[in-house]
């Protein structure tokens, strides 16, 4: 992958998408906090967050499907990351890793389809893997092998279905919804759009 | 701690953190917590900042505490308790889960409260390489942060003198805050690049961020110190 692929417009984009995400994730990250200390007494704590986990997810699918290149939805995962990191995300500086092992995730989704479909199907593909990818991961770095494997398969459960809710169906209306005001008529999802009336800076 | 390289604090924090996800020990965990805690205090940062930022992270490490102790595998799991060094009690494994939580995010706060954004992200382009393009992208995404709050704010006071009540991440006002992104993207996009921030060209910097050989110090003791507990304990 050559960087000087990569125009400056493609990568504000993605990062701009990035800390859009971000911030939709903190404004539900206290949400889920309160379910989860809701949910602490009876031990499941871990389910508040498995419900809004596919908001992470939104940005690379969200930008993959705006965007349509090869590679964008790991980078965009990446970058996403790396805004958390300069937000101070709380979670800690794994951030970037587990941007990286979700980008992969989604990636490897759109690429199983050569990167031609663009559908509900392709995306929420691409939540499911981002959420199989990291809780592999989150076996070993959240120690959660230690945990009973019925409370572990209830999660991963909970988080498929975030994962299509919010990557797939709502990343596809957020996409299709910006298409039709216009506004991505310069990107691969904007060219074929069926455009309405193209909305002026000065009646946004 | 506020002037040592960015990146080298990132890979010495990343690898403790690391050290610390194969281990399975909560004296060591509460150890880093508590040493990340007195870096960042010692930093001159207003403890009521730190407080703040922390008591969500102690809301979730109790959760997880209790996680442990409820759900503990114990005899069920795959593999047998005394490879991956998990304590048998319930007790033991929900402590573990909880400490875990604070060593994480004492680390990551350590960074997060230390360290000047811009200048990580000159440090990442250096010593990472970092592509420029990404480098400009970043730091353009992140200076049109505050513009974008000021947009969320603005949506939900033109709501409010209407008069309609929305949800705080209703589509009504994400909408409009995700065109206006797209649009600022664009024309930051144009505006960049015609004053010569494509990223193709070669640039020189007004003051380059080189590692000193107190960070390759910070980066061994720090490391050093873990791993050697690690293996200790």
């Amino acid at each position: 992958m050559k960087a000087s692929k990569w125009e400056l417009k493609d990568v504000i984009m993605m990062a701009i998408l990035g800390v859009v995400f971000a911030a939709v994730y903190l404004a539900v990250f206290q949400g889920g906090l309160a379910l989860s200390t809701a949910l602490t007494p009876a031990g499941l704590s871990a389910f508040g967050f498995e419900i809004i986990y596919g908001v992470w997810f939104m940005a690379s699918t969200l930008a993959a499907y705006i965007i349509r290149k090869p590679g964008v939805a790991l980078i965009t995962e990446i970058l996403a990351a790396a805004v958390e990191l300069l937000m101070g995300n709380s979670g800690s500086l794994t951030v970037v890793l587990t941007g990286l092992i979700q980008g992969a995730g989604a990636e490897l989704a759109f690429a199983i389809f050569r990167y031609k479909k663009w559908n509900l199907l392709s995306m929420s593909l691409a939540g499911i893997l981002s959420a199989l990818f990291i809780f592999c991961y989150e076996l070993y770095y959240l120690n959660y092998i230690s945990l009973a494997p019925s409370l572990l398969i209830a999660q991963l459960a909970v988080r498929f279905i975030s994962a299509v809710v919010f990557s797939g169906i709502i990343c596809k209306l957020a996409g299709d919804g910006l298409a039709k005001t216009g506004v991505v008529k310069s990107y691969a999802i904007g060219a074929k759009a069926d455009v309405g009336k193209v909305y002026d800076e000065e009646d946004a | 701690m506020r002037t040592l390289n960015p990146a080298v604090k990132f890979v010495t924090l990343l690898a403790v953190t690391l050290i610390l996800a194969g281990k399975h020990d909560p004296i060591l965990n509460f150890a880093v917590f508590l040493l990340s805690m007195a870096a960042i205090l010692s930093a001159q940062v207003k403890p009521r900042t730190l407080g703040l930022l922390l008591l969500p992270i102690l809301l979730a490490a109790a959760g997880m505490f209790f996680t442990g102790y409820r759900f503990h595998a114990g005899g069920s799991m795959p593999v047998r308790a005394e490879i991956l060094n998990i304590g048998s009690s319930a007790l033991w494994n929900g402590l573990t889960q909880a400490s875990r939580v604070l060593a994480y995010a004492g680390a990551g706060y350590l960074f997060a409260l230390t360290t000047d954004r811009v200048r990580m992200i000159c440090s990442f382009q250096r010593q990472f390489h970092l592509p420029q393009v990404f480098a400009y992208g970043l730091l353009a995404a992140w200076g049109i942060f505050p513009q974008m709050t000021r947009e969320y704010r603005r949506t939900r006071a033109a709501f409010r003198a209407r008069g309609i009540r929305v949800f705080p991440i209703s589509p009504a006002l994400l909408k409009p805050l995700l065109v206006k992104s797209v649009r600022w993207s664009e024309a930051l996009a144009i505006a960049m690049e015609s004053k010569g921030f494509s990223g193709q060209a070669k640039r020189t910097d007004f003051a380059p961020i080189r590692v000193q050989p107190r960070d390759w110090l910070f980066l061994l003791l720090t490391v050093g110190c873990t791993a050697a507990a690690a293996v200790l304990l």
